[in-house]
């Protein structure tokens, strides 16, 4: 067996083929795993009542993703029951069909957001964002006073939309069109708000609810 | 998961172990070569440090061994090898199926006893008073505080006062919950500043604060069209949630500068409906709880 030895000679003598190696037997991990995700993920559909997001709340969600929300929110309920007694039924992946990117996160120093929607009234949502410990004293999020003060550019959203039209979401040319009118005064705040009260309409926010639906795949 | 994909993972798995494994037997029985001395020639430090060639231990060999059966344990037990379930049957749903229902078991007897008595009833219940203020601390805090004094910046009323918006007895406190509340004023800037000045004196007066008795006295002229809500002597109507302004207790606040806020742009107060979020059990221990602590 004493010829072996050239072999694993070259490998340690030679950090580029080492490298070579090493890349190879890493990605076979990521090969087995992401690869066929990739392929489902394209085949997975809207259900009916996940619609596209509306000019406001597109515009929400992008002041979501601009503010950095995602950096300690979640919006990802894991099929724990701890979270689903918590935060209602688990998320699946055809809620963030029309979330480019998705909104999932990973660092949860505040709630999941997931099923936030109409959880709290809508001035809850706008105190809240303006000054977190006007109604949660012991709040360490950050308050975002300049939402209440900026404008929302109706021409921007209505690009936006037509890009992601591009990308196969389902806006029509009078959805477009629309976009001024729905945008017309509205403001930072507001659009956030939207988002936020359209967030986890797909699944009840009941935990009893992942009782009842099918054990998906 | 189609059959191309599952060979696919399969082929990986097996290509993945099929090589470490040869790797880690092979390894181990490959010959290195060695001076006479024993050592293999790398020398450092000037030949001050030598490389010598030993066998690698039992014990590192015996759980790097240990983790390819492992593995393949794994991979009969559990889904990974492809499309293959795994002989359990394991997914992560199923496990919180089972898990939610393990703990309905436990908790559905407790729940079913809280059914059968009247909120009241159940406000004595330590077992459902604690069930009810850990949920009510999750949900309900946001708006009226983790102790239920609300928050007048949000029209949030104060639970532990005694004075009720809606009513204070077991059905009215649920009903508030699952099917929220929208108390809502119409702005009344129309009457012009001075009347919305003489009508918060005149408010103020109802319960005794300070006031300015001459405005008090014009604004009472005005209360008429007040007291379609807040009725001819101030008391408030449950059934629309109209407040009592006579008691000194303020859903906005009782200086004068918010009474006339008050007036002249209204108010609208919501808290959502909970029925969906909550259920029924859920909503009858916050119930208890809220009325265990406002009846202290």
């Amino acid at each position: 067996m004493a010829r072996g030895y050239k072999y694993f000679e070259a490998i340690e003598k030679h950090a580029g083929l080492l490298g070579f190696f090493t890349a190879i037997m890493v990605s076979l991990g990521g090969l087995s795993e992401i690869t066929p995700l990739f392929v489902h993920a394209a085949t997975v559909e809207a259900p009916a009542n996940v619609k596209p997001y509306d000019p406001l709340r597109l515009a929400g969600k992008d002041i979501y993703v601009r503010e950095g929300c995602y950096l300690c929110h979640t919006q990802m309920i894991r099929a724990l029951r701890a979270e689903t007694e918590r935060y209602g039924h688990y998320s699946v992946a055809e809620e963030s069909v029309y979330d480019r990117p998705q909104l999932w996160g990973s660092k949860r120093t505040g709630p999941d957001l997931a099923r936030v929607g109409g959880k709290y009234s809508d001035e809850w949502q706008r105190l809240h964002l303006l000054d977190p410990r006007k109604v949660v004293p012991e709040s360490n999020m950050p308050s975002y006073p300049w939402l209440e003060h900026e404008s929302i550019d109706a021409r921007d959203i209505m690009a936006r939309m037509r890009t992601l039209r591009r990308m196969g979401d389902p806006y029509s040319d009078e959805d477009i069109a629309a976009a001024p009118a729905a945008l017309e005064g509205k403001t930072a705040l507001d659009a956030l708000v939207a988002y936020l009260q359209g967030l986890g309409t797909r699944f009840s926010a009941n935990p009893a609810a992942s009782l009842e639906t099918e054990d998906a795949p | 998961m189609s059959t191309f994909w599952s060979a696919w993972v399969i082929g990986l798995t097996v290509f993945n172990l099929g090589l470490t494994f040869f790797l880690f037997v092979w390894g181990q029985r490959v010959e290195i070569p060695t001076l006479a001395d024993g050592t293999s020639g790398h020398t450092w430090a000037h030949g001050a440090l030598r490389e010598g060639v030993r066998r690698l231990p039992l014990w590192w060999a015996a759980i790097s061994g240990s983790m390819f059966v492992i593995g393949a344990i794994y991979l009969v037990l559990y889904p990974g090898f492809g499309a293959n379930p795994g002989i359990l049957g394991w997914t992560a749903h199923r496990e919180l199926h089972e898990d939610m229902q393990a703990n309905l078991g436990k908790l559905d007897p407790l729940l079913e006893s809280f059914r059968q008595v009247p909120v009241e009833e159940l406000a004595g219940n330590p077992a459902a008073t604690r069930m009810g203020q850990r949920l009510f601390i999750d949900n309900c805090a946001a708006c009226h505080g983790r102790e239920g004094h609300g928050n007048q910046l949000l029209g949030a009323p104060d639970l532990m006062d005694k004075d009720w918006l809606y009513g204070g007895a077991g059905e009215a406190i649920m009903a508030s919950i699952v099917n929220g509340r929208s108390g809502t004023m119409p702005p009344w800037e129309s009457l012009g500043d001075a009347a919305v000045k003489n009508l918060a004196q005149y408010v103020l007066s109802l319960s005794g604060q300070p006031h300015d008795a001459a405005a008090a006295t014009a604004g009472k002229a005005q209360f008429a069209i007040c007291s379609a809500c807040h009725g001819a002597d101030g008391t408030g109507n449950q059934a629309l949630g109209a407040p009592n302004l006579t008691d000194g207790i303020w859903l906005y606040g009782g200086t004068p500068e918010a009474i006339e806020r008050s007036i002249r742009r209204g108010r609208s107060g919501r808290m959502p409906p909970w029925r969906d979020r909550l259920g029924d059990d859920n909503t009858r221990v916050i119930a208890a709880w809220i009325y265990s602590q406002a009846n202290r």
